[in-house]
């Protein structure tokens, strides 16, 4: 059992004690936070990269202790847990980056990171962990972790999205613990990938397991925002441009749907879960939130709420892609998991960028700003486009995956959501792209900026503008080189073939 | 390195155009800002821009299109495989994308050359630290390869992603070109032209996505294959043909044509109409199974709607005051013919082998010579020193030939004729011919606002037209009256007549009535006009029809529909809201009644002793009782 737990802790000890170490240096020294942090997020995207390598061998590396009799600890490193392994790490280095210049000379920066931290070592430890107990512990750690992170600004309407937060994300971590306690009561400890263990039930179980399946959804969907469970999502963009960034793309909106492709690929099984008609349910709850959260997007006029309701969009092609039975509608959730990580880390990034260099918040303020700020800009048209998926960025691989999962699975009617959703992501960012590149602004004489600063010597501070940039290129390079392996395209293709060529 | 490789070049070749401009307007802002560090607010530097006509960068960025042009002149057939790229690249070079390379790399070569010229102009502005020229001078000069790789790339492109890439980069990069003038009408254009490229894009990517994965394949053949033989092809081939029917101004997708070809900068104008245009022309024939089955229904829709775009918007173009207005209503009039072949395709498969070559001579006649003819409007506006008669003769050269009087016209109506003459479509040819009269008149009207324009022109003393502007114009004209000689089209099958064949002398009057009467009615009106001044002003009337027909109409509607949609998503988010409130308001009450418990809480710890005793007490008698 014990094989290879060296590296599998070494992971989750680089971000888990980077946590108190950070806390006990005190509030001024930045030099020594900075390295500590930096040099914890290249460790560890080292040490998955190592591991990526290692699984893609067929190397194993699993720990495990049993807590009380019936229950154990497990952790283990598959090729979809390093999958989300790897995304969090590389996203967290960018992010890192990204919010040592946000918070530059802003208070409680300690604080910040440490919870930073310790938000990110959920996140690995939700990636590997191996079976559900394990999971929920470090779902609900990530729940509490990411609390300081939504209230950091201490303003009443940070105070009150945080409570928002709380409310909707405990009461999802209690139907999640119901649910993994009667999946114990009624199968004992289920390994993930033990998919047999509730295959072999029997059919005069199978409405219990209908039920336990609607409550960890539920459980789940809070995290992963799907309509109607998505209310604390839009709200908790008060928080730092880095923070929605970890809530959006690296942390929190993925561990809600990683959990959901847990649940359905290795508890319930693909196979099992068709059987119990769960994934048309599925299907038809992910296109809603796909509809649903692109038309609300439309009519948002801040930036950052407007791409808020566009991760509640977009993270439902995820769960989308999973309940198409087959190996491309897979592909597509799992690619999709990483390439929405790719591109909207990108543009939260740029719409911290704006905020921070022009104090601009609203998007009729954007007016003429690719002027001002190209590089920024540049990337944020990159994942605009992106999401609405044109090629080569990565969006499209999504659409197209998505597309040819949904006619395998003999649900046609799934590529007119896609069709509409596109549609809607074009109405709802190109009005952007037009505002930031073709409409006059200050520059031309027309307005003023909110509130201009000079942060760096080029068109913002280095620490912000590069991270944009970077991430922007990820998301146009995981399209362009699709075909190369480790692109994410064909890791989740290698992931999906282990999943149906058993 | 192997010859084949030669394709990936022809696209990358525009890109790195692309990026060396991006490369170079980036370094140069960069420098200006950390110049400009030490004042605190940030001000645009001028001429960031301004040199690029006039460096040896001029002669990179115009040979942008010139490796795609060798290709198509030298390499022989070839094919190559891409591994890496998307879901896997294939790039093909055959008989019909040799034509269609060759002549797109033409036209943007010698639109290229043109664009320095008309540019000219601007560059000087931008120097002088306009920046408004500037502006729009560093989105032409980034946007224009950008927007010739998405172009090149659809040719060349086998698998079906390569395609779709191609076609999404020309028209989201085009949309910089339709817009660069920054003007209201030219925002208005743009406007119309993104809207409607977006709903296509979204038919197309339905179709392609339904049609490749009920035919699992990637390639485009194997699309093509797959759609004939599919249960629901009619439904896919309707999306692919609606799709890229806004592309190709298919009648009631084609509002955009007239509104943004105008407002484009000339030479964008004769890409976007000569070159483009044809792009919707070659997705439909990659995608639908023409020649490999019948989809006789719609067939027959394809059919009647191109034949209303061929009379249609002859009828509303000649009323059109702007001579670019009434070359986009041609283009939609001549895409209408091939419209009607395309659907005659679908009807009766066997044609396809005649038809085919014949589509590819129509398509790359209309391309340059529309290209032409557009290039020649901003001719007129700004007259070179050439004698009259010379610059008449090549302003006419292409607009007689599209009326098929001469040259490639001719040539590509008589193969068409003969081939359907043959088949037994007589009515067809019958019908087809009576639309070239509407191409006749359309450019007796051309011609008619261009002499209109350049007696304006010649009164204020507009400045000449810059030597490479007049040189690209003039190629343009010759190379596309002759472009059936020059290119390798695609052979007809033996026995039916091939692309460079002359007319015999007996077909001729069959072939010239049509041009010759459109000549008469023209000269006709002239004369009436000039002796009825009534007739005059009732014509004028006529002229105040706007272009852009249908479109209002389709904002209205829009806007009518969107209403109701928008008030039914409040609706929902109020709910949803209102449910989070009520659940705030639980808690609220919840967290009430739990102080109220804590005070209860108090009370029995005041009383604990008291109420001890009392429970012992009744216990002890209990008990003992």
């Amino acid at each position: 059992m014990n094989d290879n737990p060296g590296l599998l802790l070494a992971t989750l000890a680089a971000s888990l004690l980077v946590a108190p170490l950070i806390f006990l240096l005190p509030e001024r020294a930045w030099l020594a936070r900075t390295s500590i942090n930096l040099g914890a997020a290249l460790l560890k995207l080292g040490l998955v990269a190592l591991m990526v390598a290692g699984v893609a061998r067929g190397d194993s590396y699993a720990f495990g202790f049993t807590v009380v009799e019936g229950v154990s600890f497990q952790l283990r490193a598959d090729p979809l847990g390093i999958m989300f392994a790897g995304l969090s790490s590389l996203l967290w280095l960018f992010t890192t980056l990204y919010a040592i210049g946000y918070l530059e000379g802003s208070p409680n920066r300690k604080r910040f990171f440490g919870f930073f931290s310790l938000c990110v070592a959920s996140t690995l430890g939700i990636a590997q962990a191996g079976n559900l107990f394990t999971f929920l512990l470090f779902y609900e750690l990530l729940t509490l972790s990411t609390y300081p992170l939504v209230v950091h600004r201490g303003t009443p309407k940070a105070l009150a999205a945080g409570a928002t937060y709380l409310r909707y994300t405990v009461t999802g971590g209690v139907l999640l613990l119901i649910a993994v306690v009667a999946l114990h009561a009624l199968a004992g400890e289920v390994n993930f990938g033990q998919r047999e263990v509730l295959a072999d039930l029997g059919p005069e179980y199978h409405p219990m397991l209908i039920g336990i399946f609607v409550l960890l959804m539920l459980g789940l969907g809070v995290k992963a925002a799907l309509v109607p469970l998505h209310g604390w999502l839009p709200q908790a963009m008060v928080a730092p441009a880095p923070v929605s960034a970890l809530l959006h793309a690296v942390a929190v909106v993925k561990a809600g749907a990683f959990g959901i492709v847990r649940v359905v690929y290795d508890v319930y099984g693909i196979a099992l879960s068709y059987e119990l008609g769960l994934l048309t349910g599925l299907a038809i709850a992910a296109s809603f939130t796909i509809l649903y959260g692109s038309l609300r997007a439309l009519a948002q006029v801040d930036i950052k709420r407007r791409l808020a309701f566009s991760t509640v969009s977009q993270v439902s092609y995820i769960m989308l892609g999973i309940s198409l039975f087959g190996p491309m509608g897979t592909i597509a959730g799992l690619a999709h998991l990483l390439h929405q990580g790719l591109m909207k880390v990108t543009l939260f990034f740029c719409a911290g960028n704006y905020a921070e260099e022009l104090g601009i918040h609203r998007i009729d303020e954007l007016d003429g700003v690719g002027r001002r700020m190209p590089g920024t800009s540049l990337a944020f048209t990159m994942g605009a486009l992106g999401m609405i998926g044109i090629p080569p960025l990565v969006g499209f691989l999504s659409k197209w995956y998505l597309g040819m999962g949904a006619i395998q699975a003999g649900m046609p009617w799934v590529i007119a959501v896609l069709v509409a959703s596109s549609l809607l992501n074009a109405a709802y960012f190109l009005p952007i792209l037009y505002r930031l590149w073709f409409k006059p602004g200050p520059l031309e004489g027309v307005g003023a900026w909110p509130e201009e600063r000079r942060l760096g010597r080029l068109e913002t501070s280095a620490w912000l503008l590069w991270p944009a940039l970077a991430t922007a290129a990820f998301s146009l390079l995981a399209g362009v080189f699709a075909g190369l392996p480790f692109s994410p395209l064909s890791w989740a293709s290698l992931i999906a073939t282990q999943e149906y060529l058993p | 390195m192997s010859l084949a490789h030669m394709l990936l070049l022809t696209v990358a070749w525009p890109l790195a155009m692309a990026a060396l401009v991006a490369g170079t307007l980036a370094w140069r802002h960069g420098r200006a800002l950390i110049e400009q560090r030490s004042s605190g607010r940030y001000v645009v530097p001028p001429g960031i821009a301004g040199d690029w006509p006039y460096r040896w960068r001029v002669a990179l960025w115009v040979s942008a299109p010139l490796p795609a042009l060798g290709v198509a002149l030298a390499l022989p057939e070839a094919s190559l495989t891409l591994d890496w790229w998307l879901l896997g690249g294939e790039w093909r070079l055959d008989g019909t994308r040799r034509a269609l390379l060759g002549f797109t790399a033409l036209l943007w070569a010698l639109a290229g050359g043109y664009a320095h010229g008309y540019l000219g102009g601007k560059a000087r502005r931008a120097r002088h630290g306009d920046p408004d020229a500037e502006r729009d001078l560093q989105a032409f000069v980034l946007l224009w390869p950008l927007t010739l790789a998405g172009n090149l790339m659809l040719i060349v492109a086998e698998d079906i992603a390569s395609f779709y890439t191609g076609f999404a980069i020309m028209t989201f990069a085009a949309y910089g070109l339709v817009v660069n003038a920054g003007s209201r009408e030219a925002y208005r254009g743009g406007r119309a032209y993104l809207i409607m490229a977006i709903l296509g894009e979204g038919m197309i990517l339905a179709g392609l996505l339904w049609a490749a994965a009920s035919a699992e394949t990637l390639t485009l053949t194997g699309l093509r294959e797959g759609l004939a033989v599919a249960p629901q092809a009619n439904a896919m081939a309707a999306l692919l043909w609606l799709g890229f029917g806004v592309k190709a101004g298919v009648i009631g997708l084609h509002v955009w044509l007239p509104l943004a070809h105008p407002v484009a900068p000339t030479p964008a104008s004769a890409v976007l109409s000569g070159a483009m245009i044809k792009a919707g022309l070659l997705g439909w024939w990659q995608t639908l199974p023409l020649g490999l089955t019948a989809l006789a229904g719609l067939g027959r829709v394809v059919m009647i709607a191109g034949l209303v775009a061929a009379f249609g918007a002859a009828l509303y173009g000649v009323t059109q005051r702007h001579p670019k207005a009434v070359l986009a209503y041609s283009s939609v009039s001549q895409m209408g013919m091939m419209t009607t072949l395309v659907g005659l395709a679908l009807i009766a498969p066997s044609l396809w082998p005649v038809l085919a070559p014949a589509l590819v001579l129509f398509a790359v006649h209309h391309g340059l010579n529309k290209g032409a003819l557009f290039l020649g409007v901003g001719i007129t506006e700004h007259p070179p020193r050439l004698p009259g008669w010379l610059l008449w003769l090549l302003l006419a050269l292409p607009a007689l030939s599209l009326a098929g009087a001469l040259a490639s016209g001719l040539i590509a109506k008589w193969v068409l004729k003969a081939g359907l003459y043959d088949a037994g479509w007589s009515w067809l040819v019958t019908l087809l011919t009576w639309a070239a009269l509407g191409t006749s008149l359309l450019m007796a009207r051309t011609l008619w606002c261009q002499a209109h324009a350049w007696r304006e022109a010649r009164r204020h003393g507009a400045a000449p037209a810059p030597l490479s502007m007049t040189l690209a114009w003039a190629l343009c004209a010759l190379l596309a009256a002759a472009v059936p000689w020059w290119l390798t089209l695609p052979e007809a099958p033996a026995g039916a007549v091939q692309a460079a064949d002359l007319p015999p002398w007996g077909e001729l009057p069959g072939l010239l009535w049509p041009v010759m009467l459109g000549a008469v009615v023209t000269a006709a009106l002239v004369v009436a006009c000039h002796l009825e001044p009534r007739l005059h002003t009732r014509i004028s009337r006529a002229e105040r029809l706007p272009p852009g027909d249908l479109w209002p109409l389709y904002v209205r509607l829009a806007s009518s529909l969107s209403g109701p949609l928008r008030r039914g998503v409040a609706r929902l988010s109020n709910a949803q809201e209102t449910v989070q409130d009520l659940a705030a308001g639980c808690g609220r009450h919840a967290m009430v009644w739990l102080t109220a418990l804590q005070r209860w809480e108090a009370w029995l710890r005041r009383w604990a002793v008291p109420l001890m005793v009392l429970l012992g007490g009744g216990l002890w008698l209990v008990l003992a009782g």
